[in-house]
């Protein structure tokens, strides 16, 4: 191996330390990523090889066979596919973003105000992640059924939004913002709004990161096929777990799904990764 | 914070701009959670009967009351129930010693990942696939799809197969090291591939609390001769101690509530094909109940611990 050369070492640290860094990533890397390079090639695997036992990693023979067939598949589907990609980005979209502000909004009083019963608020949305989702799902049903909600995009999206998850992310991360700095925004003259969309959001932005990471997946995942009937109205992950369901001779078109659905998280997640955890400042207060 | 005196009108600022903040939060929880959770919990006092007519009122269920304590379905769920208690013991078993584990790992890969080097996007982005490799699209394509279950054997083969493993685990119980103190030990190294998988959020998180720290705090402790040692005890650990927290409340529940673990399953099965809505609801509930327990108790401690910049 030739010279490890980096941007800017640590201080204090030897080649030797460098180089024990690189071999535990490389080491752990290689694990992380077997099920993914394993995930492609089974997209790319003509059918005698997918049913090969044991299975091999890497693929010998790749064709785009199953793509074609996936296309084929989808071409023949009731309702265009677009929909159903329509449906699922159109709902992640507002899910996500709805549950960022409202998560947000929720955190940033109970971080730095001192309201009464905010404390025993925050104890019961924490003591809420704890509890099974799925045994609400026939009450939470009746709640859609009340409000006229069954069949329509406001069931997979609204409930989305009051996540606990993300409120309690957001509030652990806005308790670190130092206090004297809302201060000096208030001294300056500035609204209870413009302190929470000028000063307090940027300065958390690295939460924004995990909480869009944790809504992006679950919703773009969520097939929602409980509450949603119509066929125009259900999402790409129902429609392509319709597509494996076919069996063996829809094999190859199953692992091409499985590469399809990976390709949004993981674009969100790279995107994310360099726009906002790379531009987080210090926490702007200089002592 | 100042917090001697505040004059009254100050106060009553404050809480007005807090309730108006949170309160479409309060609304969707109110509504989406805590309705369906109470409504959960009369399901899981009573005897639930489906009935398709809606006209009394019903909604296509009937809740019976249940009034002796050995009818209640949570006697059923602990005393009949051949399954329930010990897969409620092995998972909270698993958990001990799978927790500690995820997050002491996390920590670690994500220390190193916020060092500088040559790569650290492209390394970073490896470390999130596990997360969306065991998301739902994958679990759930995995019961329609044979493919896929073969994959995960293979993935277990090839995370179990390190010979450095076995070698090590042999050459310490021959030696004759007590085997019982090493058995949790083993246990970990045998399951470093699963505590692998489940730490991509937590590494996440990590890394967003160590992005907080300011840099300048380091130079200022170099200045004054701290070691990279003493500033790592010193200043990152306090300043990502809440971070701690988050991730101690964030990995067990996801590892109590993920769809594969024991209970959770067994709690599905009973909603699922035996539509025992009642029994079902009773085993959530005990086993909402231990984990809030369970977590209650580590975070009022942790929480003690944690330090926040001011």
């Amino acid at each position: 191996m030739k010279k490890i050369r980096l941007k800017r070492r640590q201080p204090g640290r030897s080649r030797g330390g460098d180089l024990g860094v690189y071999i535990i990533l490389i080491l752990f890397g290689v694990m992380f990523a077997i099920p993914l390079v394993m995930q492609i090639c089974q997209a790319f695997k003509p059918l005698d090889e997918l049913y090969k036992f044991p299975q091999t990693i890497l693929v010998r023979n790749p064709t785009t066979g199953n793509f074609k067939d996936l296309f084929v598949i989808m071409g023949q589907s009731w309702v265009p596919f677009s929909r159903y990609i329509f449906n699922t980005v159109f709902i992640t979209a507002i899910g996500t973003a709805g549950r960022l502000l409202i998560a947000s909004m929720g955190a940033y009083v109970l971080a730095k105000y001192d309201f009464p019963g905010g404390r025993k608020l925050f104890a019961m949305i924490t003591t809420a992640i704890m509890f099974n989702g799925y045994v609400t799902q026939i009450p939470l049903y009746l709640v859609f059924a009340k409000l006229g909600w069954i069949d329509t995009y406001m069931a997979p999206i609204i409930p989305a939004l009051a996540a606990p998850m993300g409120l309690f992310l957001m509030k652990q991360f806005m308790d670190g913002l130092p206090d004297s700095l809302l201060e000096a925004a208030r001294i300056d003259g500035a609204k209870e709004w413009g302190i929470f969309t000028k000063i307090v959001m940027p300065n958390v932005k690295p939460a924004w990161l995990t909480l869009i990471i944790f809504a992006v997946q679950e919703l773009w995942n969520n097939a929602q096929s409980t509450y949603i009937y119509s066929e125009e109205l259900k999402t790409l992950p129902y429609a392509l777990s319709q597509v494996t369901a076919g069996g063996v001779a829809r094999a190859g078109a199953g692992a091409a799904v499985g590469l399809f659905m990976m390709i949004v998280p993981i674009g969100i997640f790279i995107f994310s990764e360099s726009n906002i955890l790379e531009t987080m400042a210090s926490s702007g207060i200089k002592e | 914070m100042a917090k001697k005196r505040k004059p009254r009108n100050l106060r009553r600022r404050n809480a007005i701009t807090g309730y108006l903040f949170i309160s479409p939060f309060i609304i969707g929880f109110l509504v989406f959670l805590v309705k369906p959770m109470i409504e959960s919990f009369r399901m899981s006092l009573s005897k639930v009967i489906i009935a398709a007519s809606q006209k009394e009122g019903g909604n296509g269920f009937i809740m019976e009351r249940i009034t002796t304590w050995k009818e209640s379905n949570y006697y059923r769920a602990f005393f009949y129930d051949p399954d329930y208690k010990n897969r409620l013991v092995d998972s909270l078993k698993s958990m001990a010693i799978q927790v500690p584990a995820i997050i002491v790992f996390s920590f670690f890969i994500a220390l190193l990942l916020n060092q500088e080097f040559k790569g650290r996007g492209f390394v970073r982005a490896i470390f999130f696939l596990p997360v969306i490799l065991s998301s739902g699209v994958i679990v759930g394509l995995e019961y329609n799809n044979t493919l896929m279950s073969g994959m995960k054997d293979i993935i277990a083969e090839s995370g179990e197969g390190f010979s450095i493993t076995a070698s090590l685990e042999t050459i310490l119980r021959t030696t004759g090291i007590g085997g019982k103190i090493l058995d949790p030990v083993f246990k970990i190294i045998e399951g470093v591939y699963d505590v692998a998988i489940a730490s991509g959020i937590q590494i996440i998180i990590f890394i967003s609390g160590l992005q907080t720290v300011s840099t300048s705090m380091y130079e200022a402790a170099k200045i004054e001769g701290c070691t990279a040692w003493e500033s790592f005890w010193k200043i990152t650990f306090p300043l990502v101690s809440s971070m701690i927290l988050v991730n101690l409340v964030y990995t067990t529940v996801d590892f109590l509530m993920r769809t594969d673990n024991q209970v959770m399953d067994l709690i599905t099965l009973k909603v699922n094909p035996q539509m025992e809505y009642g029994l079902s609801a009773a085993m959530a509930w005990s086993y909402f109940a231990i984990v809030a327990a369970v977590l209650g108790i580590l975070s009022a401690i942790i929480s003690k611990k944690v330090y926040y910049y001011e």
